[in-house]
């Protein structure tokens, strides 16, 4: 980048020295002390990032693209090489074919409840009711918690003598208690309540802040013309608020996508491929860690890496692609011009 | 969940910071057996999985003791949680350095892999004669790999039925159960008596699977379970009746409600926890659960009625029914590890130091010479059917490794959920084959 932005000033210096016979040497001299400055500066600043990046993402990234060609049990240099078999087993393994329909699943079902949801208690929230912020609190408060007491907690509660049970049948609805967590009928639904009010708060606070950005003026023209609430709601908030939906499910897509936290604690390292709730990432460190198969967990590490990336690629160009135009991609700015 | 990046980024970072370490110590390994003298300085490095405690203390004076005898070297001790330990090792050892020299080992599959990768360091010949001989011949074959011994054994784990005799007493059960008819009407007593009469701790699977290993060695003679173990050979039709048993006693609903949501050892809600507050009868587990139980009783201090009796016979079973399953710890001398480790190892083996040993840890000492310090009634049963034992088989994860123990687990666990057949278990087994 440096170089593109240096060409233009090397090239007018490089002609003025060429005409102005006195003035040649200090000018040239600036400049190049100026611009030997800049990229010093540039190389200081963003030195340290790119290096910690390039070692912690890209090549391990690599690495373990390299790892999931052969198998390796993880202890000393992997010599076995396979090619590509590590690859058809992932896509034959049944395991992991589960895992990827539940991923799909969290994905689609984050959206459709969340988002509604999210919008619903935006709006309720940016009205000046009594206790607002007491509420905003409290539906941020799950967001905040980590994963881990969330996950303990609620498979303290859901187990089959918890409390959620116990409550049920002290309140004379023992028949509907049951195995909230091992139940394979329930299960997935269990996790999705789970998920849909651990990350709620998020999306709130996401919506809460696109409703500020949109100015009161159009608001107040809109009650002039004499719209009604649900109409400007439905005309003005909605529409104006794109951006930040379409932000924000970029986000839970991704987080579907990598689930594996509440999955692991509240299901445990087996169960949750028995109840039908396993993801990639869950699969992975079962395959991988629990198995002590280190070439093959890195093949899954690569598929999943990859699944995200097209995913993530595509939603970019397709969805976000006016949301971010000029910040992400220069391309698209010149296009939609 | 922007969290969960983490784990998928687990692995991969983990790779690269193993990377990063080779690069910075690669070339360090220059630690070529040293004569037994004593007076060059040697340092190593020693990794346990007592963090606290009593066995904490125990290696800390250990260690002092052999240190004083031997001023020119010195050990540093590194006490790493026992979940951390697989990985901490891997990346160590991985990463080229010399450390640790001396580390903790179950033997088996896992330990078969560090000897693949030419990291551990041969000691048969380096075992002091009279440790040999307090030892036994028997205890030494989780160690051993193609006739070579590579660990030194701390403590033998065998299993059983773990139970409580109050509640036996109170569901007017007399006599333990030898074999599964006796079985089957101790837990049809319980019931009646309103007790859960098995705790399992589904959760984490491997108890589950303990079941299914423990069916398996009343099924399955010792020459079916070593050749299993030699070429990965499960055809014999002794693995599929292994878990048509499992499931035929699986069906009369022993387990206690909400298995599969139970942990083993976490908590009063735990199977050992059950156990340990009267909630539950019975516990499948190997020789640590004594320690595991006391720890969750109401006091804090061990459970006065914990009796233990052995696995019963099953009817048409090709096992010797003595037989008895369990693993061992024990600790293993890195490759090119200075002389001083294998004394050290041979020093903790002595008849006090193992003595001390199964004092700190509520456990049974590899050291037969040692056994007498043993006070725990239900740990004394243990030692007891141990000594009479055929053969002592290892659990089948350590055997068969941690990849056929993965797949075992996981086909437990969904047959035991209704989810899968026996004879998935055995397929599972198979397809895992494939993953390493």
């Amino acid at each position: 980048m440096s170089e593109t932005v240096n060409a233009l000033p090397q090239r007018s210096s490089g002609s003025l020295s060429l005409r102005g016979g006195a003035a040649k040497a200090s000018p040239r001299g600036d400049r190049a002390r100026a611009q030997w400055r800049k990229r010093a500066e540039i190389a200081i600043l963003s030195g340290p990032a790119i290096i910690m990046f390039l070692a912690f993402v890209i090549f391990p990234v690599f690495m373990a693209a390299y790892y999931g060609f052969f198998r390796w049990k993880g202890f000393g240099p992997p010599t076995n090489f396979i090619g590509f078999q590590n690859y058809v087993t992932i896509f034959t393994d049944q395991n992991f074919l589960d895992a990827l329909r539940h991923n799909g699943f969290i994905l689609v079902m984050s959206l459709v409840m969340q988002g509604p949801a999210a919008v619903a208690f935006a709006l309720l929230l940016n009205q000046n009711i009594k206790g607002r912020s007491l509420i905003r609190v409290l539906i941020f408060v799950p967001y905040v918690i980590s994963e881990v007491i969330v996950g303990t907690g609620w498979s303290l509660m859901l187990q089959y003598q918890g409390a959620l049970n116990d409550l049920l049948t002290n309140m004379g609805l023992g028949w509907m208690a049951t195995d909230w967590i091992a139940d394979p009928n329930i299960a997935i639904w269990t996790l999705m309540v789970i998920i849909s009010w651990k990350y709620i708060g998020f999306a709130v606070i996401l919506m809460l802040a696109g409703m500020q950005g949109i100015p009161d003026e159009l608001y107040e023209a809109a009650a002039i013309d004499g719209a009604s609430y649900w109409k400007i709601q439905r005309w003005i908030t909605l529409p104006l608020l794109g951006p930040t939906i379409r932000v924000w499910a970029f986000l839970s897509i991704i987080g579907s996508l990598q689930l594996f936290d509440l999955v692991y604690i509240i299901w445990g390292q087996y169960v949750a491929s028995t109840a039908g709730t396993s993801t990639m990432a869950t699969y992975m460190v079962r395959e991988g860690r629990l198995a002590g198969n280190y070439g093959y967990g890195n093949a899954v590490a690569v598929v999943i890496f990859v699944i995200s990336l097209v995913i993530a690629l595509t939603y970019q160009r397709f969805v976000l692609r006016r949301d971010t135009a000029g910040a992400l991609t220069e391309k698209a700015t010149k296009e939609d011009r | 969940m922007k969290k969960t990046v983490k784990g998928t980024a687990l692995i991969a970072l983990s790779a690269g910071v193993a990377l990063i370490a080779a690069g910075c110590t690669g070339g360090a390994t220059n630690n070529t057996p040293a004569p037994a003298d004593t007076t060059t300085p040697v340092t190593m490095t020693f990794w346990h999985n007592s963090t606290t405690g009593d066995g904490k203390k125990y290696w800390d004076d250990t260690v002092a003791a052999y240190t004083k005898d031997h001023p020119n070297v010195t050990i540093k001790i590194q006490a790493i949680q026992n979940e951390d330990m697989d990985g901490k090792l891997q990346t160590a050892l991985n990463s080229g350095g010399d450390e640790p020299t001396i580390f903790m080992a179950r033997g088996g599959g896992k330990l078969a892999d560090v000897v693949t990768a030419d990291q551990v360091m041969d000691i048969t010949g380096q075992i002091s004669p009279d440790v040999k001989s307090a030892y036994g011949d028997a205890i030494f074959s989780a160690f051993t790999i193609d006739g070579k011994v590579y660990g030194m054994p701390t403590s033998v784990l065998p299993g059983g039925i773990y139970y409580s005799k109050d509640l036996f007493a109170k569901a007017g059960i007399t006599a333990t159960p030898t074999n599964f008819e006796e079985l089957n009407a101790a837990v049809t007593k319980l019931k009646a008596a309103g007790i859960a009469p098995i705790a399992l701790g589904g959760k984490d699977a491997w108890p589950a699977a303990h079941w299914y290993y423990f069916f398996a060695l009343r099924d399955c003679s010792k020459d079916v379970m070593d050749k299993a173990a030699a070429e990965k050979d499960f055809s014999d039709t002794c693995w599929t009746k292994a878990g048509d048993d499992l499931k035929a006693f699986a069906d009369t609903d022993p387990f206690n409600k909400g298995f599969l949501t139970t942990s083993a050892q976490q908590g009063a809600g735990s199977s050992a926890g059950q156990l340990a507050n009267h909630k539950a009868a019975m516990e499948l587990m190997g020789a640590w659960e004594p320690g595991v139980v006391a720890s969750l009783t109401p006091n804090g201090k061990s459970l006065p009625d914990l009796g233990w009796f052995p696995f019963p016979a099953v009817t048409g079973g090709a096992g010797d029914p003595s037989a008895m399953m369990g693993g061992s710890d024990g600790f293993a001398c890195r490759k090119n590890a200075p002389a001083a480790c294998v004394d050290f190892l041979n020093f903790a083996a002595s008849k006090t130091n193992q003595e001390g040993y199964a004092k700190a840890f509520q456990t049974l000492p590899a050291n037969q010479q040692s056994q007498d310090v043993v006070t725990d009634p239900a740990l004394k049963d243990v030692l007891a059917s141990y000594n009479k034992a055929s053969y002592v088989m290892l659990w089948l994860d350590t055997m068969y490794g941690q990849n056929v123990g993965n797949a075992l687990n996981g086909g437990v666990v969904n047959m035991l959920a209704g989810k899968g057949s026996p004879a998935d278990i055995v397929s599972a087994v198979k397809t895992a084959a494939a993953k390493g």
